[in-house]
Protein backbone atom coordinates (compact mmCIF):
# COMPACT_ATOMS: atom_id res chain seq x y z
CA UNK A 1 0.00 0.00 0.00
CA UNK A 2 2.43 2.96 0.86
CA UNK A 3 5.28 1.32 -1.22
CA UNK A 4 2.62 1.94 -4.35
CA UNK A 5 1.37 5.29 -2.70
CA UNK A 6 5.10 6.21 -3.18
CA UNK A 7 5.19 5.22 -6.75
CA UNK A 8 2.02 7.12 -7.50
CA UNK A 9 3.72 10.18 -5.79
CA UNK A 10 7.13 9.57 -7.84
CA UNK A 11 5.20 8.85 -11.41
CA UNK A 12 3.24 11.95 -10.89
CA UNK A 13 6.17 14.06 -9.60
CA UNK A 14 7.99 12.94 -13.00
CA UNK A 15 4.70 14.08 -14.75
CA UNK A 16 4.99 17.44 -13.23
CA UNK A 17 8.61 18.21 -13.86
CA UNK A 18 7.79 16.76 -17.71
CA UNK A 19 4.94 19.96 -18.03
CA UNK A 20 6.52 22.17 -16.04
CA UNK A 21 6.81 24.47 -19.32
CA UNK A 22 3.47 25.20 -19.95
CA UNK A 23 0.84 27.24 -18.06
CA UNK A 24 0.27 26.30 -14.64
CA UNK A 25 -3.55 26.39 -14.83
CA UNK A 26 -3.17 23.97 -17.70
CA UNK A 27 -0.62 21.73 -15.93
CA UNK A 28 -3.20 21.77 -13.15
CA UNK A 29 -6.08 20.77 -15.36
CA UNK A 30 -3.77 18.07 -16.84
CA UNK A 31 -2.98 16.93 -13.40
CA UNK A 32 -6.83 16.20 -12.20
CA UNK A 33 -7.25 13.92 -14.99
CA UNK A 34 -3.71 12.11 -15.08
CA UNK A 35 -3.51 11.56 -10.83
CA UNK A 36 -7.11 9.71 -10.83
CA UNK A 37 -5.61 7.84 -13.77
CA UNK A 38 -2.68 6.76 -12.14
CA UNK A 39 -4.84 6.10 -8.79
CA UNK A 40 -6.95 3.99 -10.63
CA UNK A 41 -4.35 2.43 -12.61
CA UNK A 42 -2.14 1.56 -9.29
CA UNK A 43 -4.68 -0.44 -7.82
CA UNK A 44 -5.17 -3.02 -10.84
CA UNK A 45 -1.39 -3.59 -10.95
CA UNK A 46 -0.15 -6.81 -9.72
CA UNK A 47 2.05 -7.92 -7.42
CA UNK A 48 5.75 -6.94 -8.64
CA UNK A 49 4.08 -4.77 -11.38
CA UNK A 50 5.07 -1.15 -11.50
CA UNK A 51 3.41 2.08 -12.90
CA UNK A 52 6.22 2.26 -15.17
CA UNK A 53 5.82 -1.13 -17.06
CA UNK A 54 2.09 -0.03 -17.27
CA UNK A 55 2.10 3.21 -18.86
CA UNK A 56 5.70 3.54 -19.52
CA UNK A 57 8.05 6.15 -18.07
CA UNK A 58 6.49 9.59 -16.58
CA UNK A 59 8.34 11.93 -19.48
CA UNK A 60 7.21 9.42 -22.35
CA UNK A 61 3.75 9.81 -21.10
CA UNK A 62 4.01 13.28 -20.82
CA UNK A 63 5.38 13.74 -24.19
CA UNK A 64 2.89 11.30 -25.83
CA UNK A 65 -0.07 13.32 -23.91
CA UNK A 66 1.99 16.70 -25.19
CA UNK A 67 1.24 15.38 -29.15
CA UNK A 68 -2.31 14.05 -28.39
CA UNK A 69 -3.20 17.48 -26.94
CA UNK A 70 -1.47 19.91 -29.13
CA UNK A 71 1.02 21.75 -26.78
CA UNK A 72 4.33 22.58 -27.83
CA UNK A 73 7.08 20.31 -27.85
CA UNK A 74 9.13 21.22 -24.65
CA UNK A 75 12.10 22.98 -25.38
CA UNK A 76 14.52 23.73 -22.87
CA UNK A 77 15.12 21.14 -20.01
CA UNK A 78 15.17 24.30 -16.64
CA UNK A 79 17.14 22.87 -13.88
CA UNK A 80 13.80 23.81 -12.02
CA UNK A 81 14.08 21.71 -8.74
CA UNK A 82 17.06 23.27 -7.43
CA UNK A 83 16.28 27.04 -8.54
CA UNK A 84 12.37 27.08 -7.26
CA UNK A 85 12.02 29.92 -5.16
CA UNK A 86 10.78 29.13 -1.89
CA UNK A 87 8.05 31.35 -1.83
CA UNK A 88 5.89 30.92 -4.75
CA UNK A 89 2.31 31.64 -5.52
CA UNK A 90 0.78 28.03 -4.03
CA UNK A 91 2.60 28.37 -0.43
CA UNK A 92 1.86 31.97 0.02
CA UNK A 93 -2.11 31.39 -1.08
CA UNK A 94 -1.56 28.17 1.20
CA UNK A 95 -0.07 30.11 4.61
CA UNK A 96 -2.36 32.95 3.63
CA UNK A 97 -5.19 30.47 4.20
CA UNK A 98 -3.43 28.81 7.64
CA UNK A 99 -3.21 32.41 9.06
CA UNK A 100 -6.72 33.50 8.37
CA UNK A 101 -8.04 30.38 9.52
CA UNK A 102 -5.86 30.60 12.49
CA UNK A 103 -6.68 34.61 13.17
CA UNK A 104 -10.15 34.03 12.58
CA UNK A 105 -10.29 31.30 15.30
CA UNK A 106 -9.34 34.31 17.78
CA UNK A 107 -11.57 36.71 16.85
CA UNK A 108 -14.32 33.70 16.89
CA UNK A 109 -13.54 33.28 20.75
CA UNK A 110 -14.12 36.80 21.40
CA UNK A 111 -16.98 37.65 18.34
CA UNK A 112 -19.82 38.48 21.06
CA UNK A 113 -17.61 40.58 22.98
CA UNK A 114 -15.66 42.71 20.10
CA UNK A 115 -17.00 44.17 17.14
CA UNK A 116 -17.19 41.69 13.91
CA UNK A 117 -15.52 44.04 11.68
CA UNK A 118 -12.25 42.75 13.13
CA UNK A 119 -13.14 39.62 10.91
CA UNK A 120 -12.78 41.56 8.12
CA UNK A 121 -8.98 41.19 8.62
CA UNK A 122 -8.79 37.40 7.95
CA UNK A 123 -11.45 38.09 5.16
CA UNK A 124 -8.86 40.07 3.42
CA UNK A 125 -6.66 37.42 3.57
CA UNK A 126 -8.67 35.11 2.29
CA UNK A 127 -9.71 36.55 -1.08
CA UNK A 128 -6.05 37.89 -1.55
CA UNK A 129 -4.66 34.26 -0.72
CA UNK A 130 -7.67 32.44 -3.00
CA UNK A 131 -6.92 35.08 -5.72
CA UNK A 132 -2.69 33.54 -6.12
CA UNK A 133 -4.27 30.29 -6.63
CA UNK A 134 -7.95 30.73 -8.47
CA UNK A 135 -7.02 29.81 -11.81
CA UNK A 136 -4.98 26.75 -10.88
CA UNK A 137 -8.40 24.24 -10.89
CA UNK A 138 -10.66 22.66 -8.24
CA UNK A 139 -7.90 20.27 -7.27
CA UNK A 140 -5.36 22.62 -6.43
CA UNK A 141 -2.68 20.05 -6.93
CA UNK A 142 0.54 22.63 -6.38
CA UNK A 143 -0.61 23.18 -3.12
CA UNK A 144 -1.42 19.78 -2.28
CA UNK A 145 2.10 19.14 -3.18
CA UNK A 146 3.55 21.36 -0.70
CA UNK A 147 6.07 19.50 1.61
CA UNK A 148 3.88 21.31 4.37
CA UNK A 149 0.57 19.85 2.89
CA UNK A 150 2.02 16.54 2.07
CA UNK A 151 3.13 16.33 5.82
CA UNK A 152 -0.49 16.95 7.00
CA UNK A 153 -2.25 14.16 4.65
CA UNK A 154 0.72 11.63 5.64
CA UNK A 155 -0.62 12.30 9.10
CA UNK A 156 -4.11 11.94 8.39
CA UNK A 157 -3.42 8.87 6.64
CA UNK A 158 -2.19 6.26 9.09
CA UNK A 159 -1.36 3.09 8.11
CA UNK A 160 -4.80 0.92 7.14
CA UNK A 161 -6.44 -1.13 10.56
CA UNK A 162 -4.61 1.30 13.30
CA UNK A 163 -7.20 2.76 16.30
CA UNK A 164 -5.68 6.00 14.27
CA UNK A 165 -6.82 5.20 10.87
CA UNK A 166 -10.35 3.93 12.41
CA UNK A 167 -10.41 7.21 14.41
CA UNK A 168 -10.25 9.57 11.41
CA UNK A 169 -12.34 7.03 9.47
CA UNK A 170 -15.25 7.53 12.19
CA UNK A 171 -14.44 11.35 12.51
CA UNK A 172 -14.63 12.11 8.33
CA UNK A 173 -18.30 9.97 8.69
CA UNK A 174 -19.22 12.66 11.11
CA UNK A 175 -18.40 15.52 8.92
CA UNK A 176 -22.12 16.35 7.26
CA UNK A 177 -23.21 16.45 10.86
CA UNK A 178 -20.57 19.47 11.35
CA UNK A 179 -21.75 21.23 8.65
CA UNK A 180 -24.85 21.30 9.80
CA UNK A 181 -23.61 21.97 13.52
CA UNK A 182 -21.68 24.44 12.46
CA UNK A 183 -24.52 26.46 10.48
CA UNK A 184 -26.76 26.46 13.26
CA UNK A 185 -23.53 27.98 15.59
CA UNK A 186 -23.31 30.36 13.36
CA UNK A 187 -26.62 31.14 13.24
CA UNK A 188 -26.97 31.60 16.58
CA UNK A 189 -24.32 33.64 17.47
CA UNK A 190 -26.01 35.82 14.83
CA UNK A 191 -29.28 36.13 16.25
CA UNK A 192 -27.59 37.21 19.44
CA UNK A 193 -25.63 40.23 17.42
CA UNK A 194 -28.96 41.23 15.91
CA UNK A 195 -29.91 43.30 18.82
CA UNK A 196 -26.61 45.42 18.89
CA UNK A 197 -25.25 44.91 15.58
CA UNK A 198 -26.76 44.75 12.28
CA UNK A 199 -24.26 44.87 9.75
CA UNK A 200 -22.59 41.81 12.22
CA UNK A 201 -25.35 40.36 12.30
CA UNK A 202 -26.17 40.11 8.31
CA UNK A 203 -21.86 38.87 7.64
CA UNK A 204 -22.55 36.31 10.26
CA UNK A 205 -26.26 35.03 9.33
CA UNK A 206 -25.16 35.28 5.28
CA UNK A 207 -21.68 32.88 6.39
CA UNK A 208 -23.96 30.73 8.16
CA UNK A 209 -26.33 30.23 4.94
CA UNK A 210 -23.50 29.89 2.62
CA UNK A 211 -21.18 27.00 5.16
CA UNK A 212 -24.02 24.73 4.41
CA UNK A 213 -23.02 24.12 0.79
CA UNK A 214 -19.71 25.41 0.99
CA UNK A 215 -19.04 22.01 3.14
CA UNK A 216 -20.09 19.43 0.07
CA UNK A 217 -18.69 22.20 -2.22
CA UNK A 218 -15.19 21.95 -0.84
CA UNK A 219 -14.76 18.44 -1.51
CA UNK A 220 -14.84 18.46 -5.47
CA UNK A 221 -13.67 21.80 -5.76
CA UNK A 222 -10.56 22.60 -3.42
CA UNK A 223 -11.33 26.21 -3.55
CA UNK A 224 -14.16 26.25 -1.67
CA UNK A 225 -11.97 25.39 1.73
CA UNK A 226 -10.82 28.85 1.81
CA UNK A 227 -14.53 29.85 2.90
CA UNK A 228 -15.30 26.20 5.13
CA UNK A 229 -11.92 26.16 6.83
CA UNK A 230 -12.42 29.61 8.35
CA UNK A 231 -15.74 29.09 8.44
CA UNK A 232 -15.25 26.31 11.01
CA UNK A 233 -12.88 27.79 12.77
CA UNK A 234 -15.66 30.82 13.44
CA UNK A 235 -17.48 28.16 14.81
CA UNK A 236 -15.21 26.26 17.09
CA UNK A 237 -13.99 29.49 18.06
CA UNK A 238 -17.82 30.47 19.25
CA UNK A 239 -17.51 27.06 21.24
CA UNK A 240 -14.54 28.28 23.22
CA UNK A 241 -16.14 31.20 23.96
CA UNK A 242 -19.53 29.91 25.26
CA UNK A 243 -16.89 27.26 27.39
CA UNK A 244 -15.31 30.59 28.63
CA UNK A 245 -18.48 32.39 29.47
CA UNK A 246 -20.10 29.52 31.29
CA UNK A 247 -16.81 28.51 33.49
CA UNK A 248 -16.36 32.63 34.61
CA UNK A 249 -19.91 32.70 35.68
CA UNK A 250 -19.33 29.14 37.81
CA UNK A 251 -16.11 30.52 38.69
CA UNK A 252 -17.63 34.23 39.91
CA UNK A 253 -20.23 32.34 41.92
CA UNK A 254 -18.02 30.28 44.03
CA UNK A 255 -15.61 32.55 44.64
CA UNK A 256 -18.41 35.06 46.18
CA UNK A 257 -19.56 32.71 48.27
CA UNK A 258 -16.50 31.49 49.67
CA UNK A 259 -14.70 34.77 50.17
CA UNK A 260 -17.20 37.35 51.76
CA UNK A 261 -16.35 40.80 51.96
CA UNK A 262 -14.59 42.39 54.81
CA UNK A 263 -16.69 44.62 56.56
CA UNK A 264 -15.45 48.11 56.61
CA UNK A 265 -16.08 50.19 59.70
CA UNK A 266 -15.86 53.74 59.59
CA UNK A 267 -15.40 56.37 62.17
CA UNK A 268 -16.22 59.65 62.06
CA UNK A 269 -15.51 60.74 65.60
CA UNK A 270 -14.30 59.32 69.02
CA UNK A 271 -15.49 60.27 72.04
CA UNK A 272 -13.62 59.64 75.27
CA UNK A 273 -15.31 59.55 78.86
CA UNK A 274 -13.60 58.98 82.09
CA UNK A 275 -14.51 56.46 84.64
CA UNK A 276 -17.02 59.43 86.10
CA UNK A 277 -19.05 59.37 82.76
CA UNK A 278 -17.43 62.72 81.75
CA UNK A 279 -16.84 63.54 78.47
CA UNK A 280 -12.87 64.42 77.44
CA UNK A 281 -12.01 66.70 75.13
CA UNK A 282 -8.87 67.25 73.32
CA UNK A 283 -7.82 63.80 73.94
CA UNK A 284 -4.75 62.60 71.61
CA UNK A 285 -4.92 58.97 70.30
CA UNK A 286 -1.94 57.04 69.48
CA UNK A 287 -0.98 52.92 68.91
CA UNK A 288 1.53 50.83 70.42
CA UNK A 289 4.11 52.30 67.92
CA UNK A 290 3.20 56.05 68.65
CA UNK A 291 1.35 56.53 64.91
CA UNK A 292 -1.54 58.68 65.43
CA UNK A 293 -4.84 57.13 65.41
CA UNK A 294 -6.74 58.91 63.09
CA UNK A 295 -10.52 58.49 62.09
CA UNK A 296 -10.82 57.76 58.76
CA UNK A 297 -12.82 60.74 57.23
CA UNK A 298 -10.95 63.80 56.21
CA UNK A 299 -11.56 66.27 58.72
CA UNK A 300 -11.08 70.07 59.27
CA UNK A 301 -10.51 71.99 61.96
CA UNK A 302 -11.46 75.33 62.91
CA UNK A 303 -9.29 78.27 62.82
CA UNK A 304 -11.64 80.71 62.92
CA UNK A 305 -11.18 81.97 59.55
CA UNK A 306 -12.71 78.68 57.74
CA UNK A 307 -12.10 75.19 57.22
CA UNK A 308 -8.35 73.73 56.94
CA UNK A 309 -6.71 70.45 57.96
CA UNK A 310 -7.29 70.03 61.85
CA UNK A 311 -3.73 69.32 63.37
CA UNK A 312 -3.26 67.18 64.89
CA UNK A 313 -6.04 65.16 63.09
CA UNK A 314 -5.60 62.69 65.86
CA UNK A 315 -7.37 64.63 68.54
CA UNK A 316 -10.83 63.74 69.83
CA UNK A 317 -13.98 65.08 69.43
CA UNK A 318 -12.92 66.29 66.90
CA UNK A 319 -15.52 69.84 66.13
CA UNK A 320 -17.71 70.08 63.85
CA UNK A 321 -18.02 73.07 61.52
CA UNK A 322 -21.24 74.84 61.20
CA UNK A 323 -20.40 76.76 57.42
CA UNK A 324 -23.60 79.18 57.59
CA UNK A 325 -22.76 80.65 60.53
CA UNK A 326 -18.79 80.26 60.50
CA UNK A 327 -18.62 78.73 64.27
CA UNK A 328 -16.99 75.40 65.39
CA UNK A 329 -18.49 73.40 68.45
CA UNK A 330 -18.42 69.98 69.60
CA UNK A 331 -21.07 67.44 68.80
CA UNK A 332 -22.77 65.66 71.33
CA UNK A 333 -22.39 61.88 71.17
CA UNK A 334 -25.52 60.05 71.00
CA UNK A 335 -28.45 60.29 73.48
CA UNK A 336 -27.39 56.66 74.82
CA UNK A 337 -23.73 58.62 75.97
CA UNK A 338 -23.52 58.56 79.71
CA UNK A 339 -25.08 61.44 81.38
CA UNK A 340 -22.88 64.17 79.86
CA UNK A 341 -22.76 67.77 79.33
CA UNK A 342 -20.72 68.87 75.92
CA UNK A 343 -18.22 71.44 76.57
CA UNK A 344 -19.29 73.56 74.07
CA UNK A 345 -22.96 73.33 73.36
CA UNK A 346 -24.46 73.72 69.71
CA UNK A 347 -24.83 77.01 69.22
CA UNK A 348 -27.00 76.56 65.64
CA UNK A 349 -28.37 73.22 66.44
CA UNK A 350 -30.92 73.77 63.76
CA UNK A 351 -28.56 73.73 60.60
CA UNK A 352 -26.33 71.12 61.92
CA UNK A 353 -27.92 67.73 60.82
CA UNK A 354 -26.75 65.80 63.95
CA UNK A 355 -27.31 62.68 61.78
CA UNK A 356 -24.08 62.88 59.91
CA UNK A 357 -22.04 63.46 62.79
CA UNK A 358 -23.36 61.76 66.01
CA UNK A 359 -21.83 58.17 66.38
CA UNK A 360 -24.85 56.71 66.48
CA UNK A 361 -23.85 53.12 65.20
CA UNK A 362 -20.95 53.15 66.91
CA UNK A 363 -21.38 54.04 70.28
CA UNK A 364 -18.80 54.80 73.05
CA UNK A 365 -20.97 53.03 75.72
CA UNK A 366 -20.11 50.11 74.04
CA UNK B 1 -0.05 -1.22 -41.17
CA UNK B 2 0.58 0.30 -38.16
CA UNK B 3 -2.62 1.34 -37.03
CA UNK B 4 -1.21 3.52 -34.67
CA UNK B 5 -0.42 6.11 -37.33
CA UNK B 6 -4.11 5.75 -38.79
CA UNK B 7 -5.15 6.35 -34.92
CA UNK B 8 -3.58 9.91 -34.92
CA UNK B 9 -6.06 11.65 -37.18
CA UNK B 10 -9.27 9.89 -36.04
CA UNK B 11 -8.59 9.86 -32.17
CA UNK B 12 -10.62 12.92 -31.66
CA UNK B 13 -13.61 11.27 -33.59
CA UNK B 14 -13.48 8.45 -31.84
CA UNK B 15 -13.27 10.32 -28.74
CA UNK B 16 -16.30 12.22 -28.94
CA UNK B 17 -18.17 9.19 -30.31
CA UNK B 18 -17.91 7.46 -27.08
CA UNK B 19 -18.99 10.42 -24.89
CA UNK B 20 -21.96 10.68 -27.01
CA UNK B 21 -24.16 8.75 -25.16
CA UNK B 22 -22.42 9.27 -21.56
CA UNK B 23 -20.52 11.66 -19.74
CA UNK B 24 -16.98 9.62 -18.74
CA UNK B 25 -13.99 10.31 -17.02
CA UNK B 26 -10.47 9.73 -18.45
CA UNK B 27 -9.60 6.33 -17.72
CA UNK B 28 -13.53 5.66 -18.52
CA UNK B 29 -12.66 6.86 -22.18
CA UNK B 30 -10.00 4.91 -22.44
CA UNK B 31 -11.78 1.91 -21.21
CA UNK B 32 -14.79 2.48 -24.00
CA UNK B 33 -12.31 2.69 -27.18
CA UNK B 34 -10.63 -0.26 -26.06
CA UNK B 35 -13.96 -2.09 -25.44
CA UNK B 36 -15.24 -0.60 -28.92
CA UNK B 37 -11.92 -2.75 -31.00
CA UNK B 38 -9.26 0.14 -30.77
CA UNK B 39 -6.99 -2.07 -28.45
CA UNK B 40 -3.82 0.23 -29.30
CA UNK B 41 -5.37 3.52 -28.10
CA UNK B 42 -2.40 4.96 -25.44
CA UNK B 43 -3.84 6.05 -22.42
CA UNK B 44 -1.65 9.45 -22.80
CA UNK B 45 -2.98 10.01 -26.09
CA UNK B 46 -6.38 9.82 -24.81
CA UNK B 47 -5.93 12.38 -21.95
CA UNK B 48 -4.29 14.38 -24.54
CA UNK B 49 -7.00 14.62 -26.54
CA UNK B 50 -9.12 15.47 -23.90
CA UNK B 51 -7.60 18.50 -23.29
CA UNK B 52 -7.09 19.60 -26.76
CA UNK B 53 -11.01 18.57 -27.53
CA UNK B 54 -11.61 20.75 -24.36
CA UNK B 55 -9.43 23.78 -24.67
CA UNK B 56 -11.37 23.45 -28.20
CA UNK B 57 -14.58 24.47 -26.69
CA UNK B 58 -16.21 21.25 -27.78
CA UNK B 59 -16.51 19.42 -24.45
CA UNK B 60 -16.97 20.59 -20.59
CA UNK B 61 -16.32 19.03 -17.52
CA UNK B 62 -17.11 18.65 -14.12
CA UNK B 63 -15.35 17.33 -10.87
CA UNK B 64 -17.12 14.48 -9.06
CA UNK B 65 -15.75 13.40 -5.35
CA UNK B 66 -14.50 10.13 -4.68
CA UNK B 67 -14.09 8.31 -1.66
CA UNK B 68 -11.18 6.75 -2.01
CA UNK B 69 -8.54 8.14 -4.25
CA UNK B 70 -8.53 11.65 -6.11
CA UNK B 71 -11.54 13.38 -7.65
CA UNK B 72 -12.98 12.26 -10.92
CA UNK B 73 -13.02 15.12 -13.90
CA UNK B 74 -15.60 13.73 -16.33
CA UNK B 75 -16.00 15.22 -19.54
CA UNK B 76 -19.07 15.56 -21.23
CA UNK B 77 -20.02 16.92 -24.80
CA UNK B 78 -22.21 19.76 -25.63
CA UNK B 79 -23.47 21.48 -28.68
CA UNK B 80 -20.64 22.31 -30.94
CA UNK B 81 -19.15 19.27 -29.78
CA UNK B 82 -22.09 16.95 -31.30
CA UNK B 83 -21.64 19.35 -34.19
CA UNK B 84 -18.44 18.67 -34.96
CA UNK B 85 -19.23 15.11 -34.43
CA UNK B 86 -21.59 14.76 -36.64
CA UNK B 87 -19.19 16.99 -39.74
CA UNK B 88 -16.53 14.70 -38.94
CA UNK B 89 -18.42 11.64 -39.70
CA UNK B 90 -19.63 13.04 -42.78
CA UNK B 91 -15.73 13.60 -43.38
CA UNK B 92 -14.82 10.42 -42.54
CA UNK B 93 -17.69 8.12 -44.39
CA UNK B 94 -17.04 10.14 -47.35
CA UNK B 95 -12.57 10.05 -46.85
CA UNK B 96 -13.43 6.18 -45.92
CA UNK B 97 -15.58 5.54 -49.19
CA UNK B 98 -13.05 7.02 -51.16
CA UNK B 99 -10.50 4.78 -50.13
CA UNK B 100 -12.37 1.68 -50.26
CA UNK B 101 -13.10 2.61 -53.79
CA UNK B 102 -9.43 2.93 -54.55
CA UNK B 103 -8.69 -0.08 -52.67
CA UNK B 104 -10.77 -1.89 -54.69
CA UNK B 105 -9.61 -0.99 -58.00
CA UNK B 106 -6.20 -1.99 -56.73
CA UNK B 107 -7.77 -5.51 -55.71
CA UNK B 108 -9.40 -5.65 -59.41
Amino acid sequence: MNTQALGVEHYLAGMRAALDDLPPAEVAEIMEDVEAHVAELSTELGENETLEQRLGPPERYAQELRQAAGYPPRTERLPVTTKKPLVTRPRAAAWGLAIATGITLLVGASTLREPVFLLLLPAVILVLSLALVHDRGPAQAEIMDLPETRRIQQWLTPEEGTPAERAITYLKSLQPAWWLARAVLLGLAAVLLAGRDIPGFLFLAAIAVISVFAGPRAKVDRRWLWFSLPASALAVGLVFQVVDVVANNLAYNTSRQSYPAPMVETYENIYAYDENGKLLTNVLLYDQDGNPINASRQYYGCNGSGPEPMIPANRYPRPKIDYENGTCYTVAPSVSAPSSTPSTPPSSSGSAPSSSVAPTSVSPSK
Amino acid sequence: MDTSQLLKGVLDLAVLAVLRKDDGYGYDVVRRLRAGGLNDVGDASVYGTLRRLYNAGLLTSYVVPSEEGPHRKYYSINETGRARLAESRETWRSFASTLDGLLEEVAA
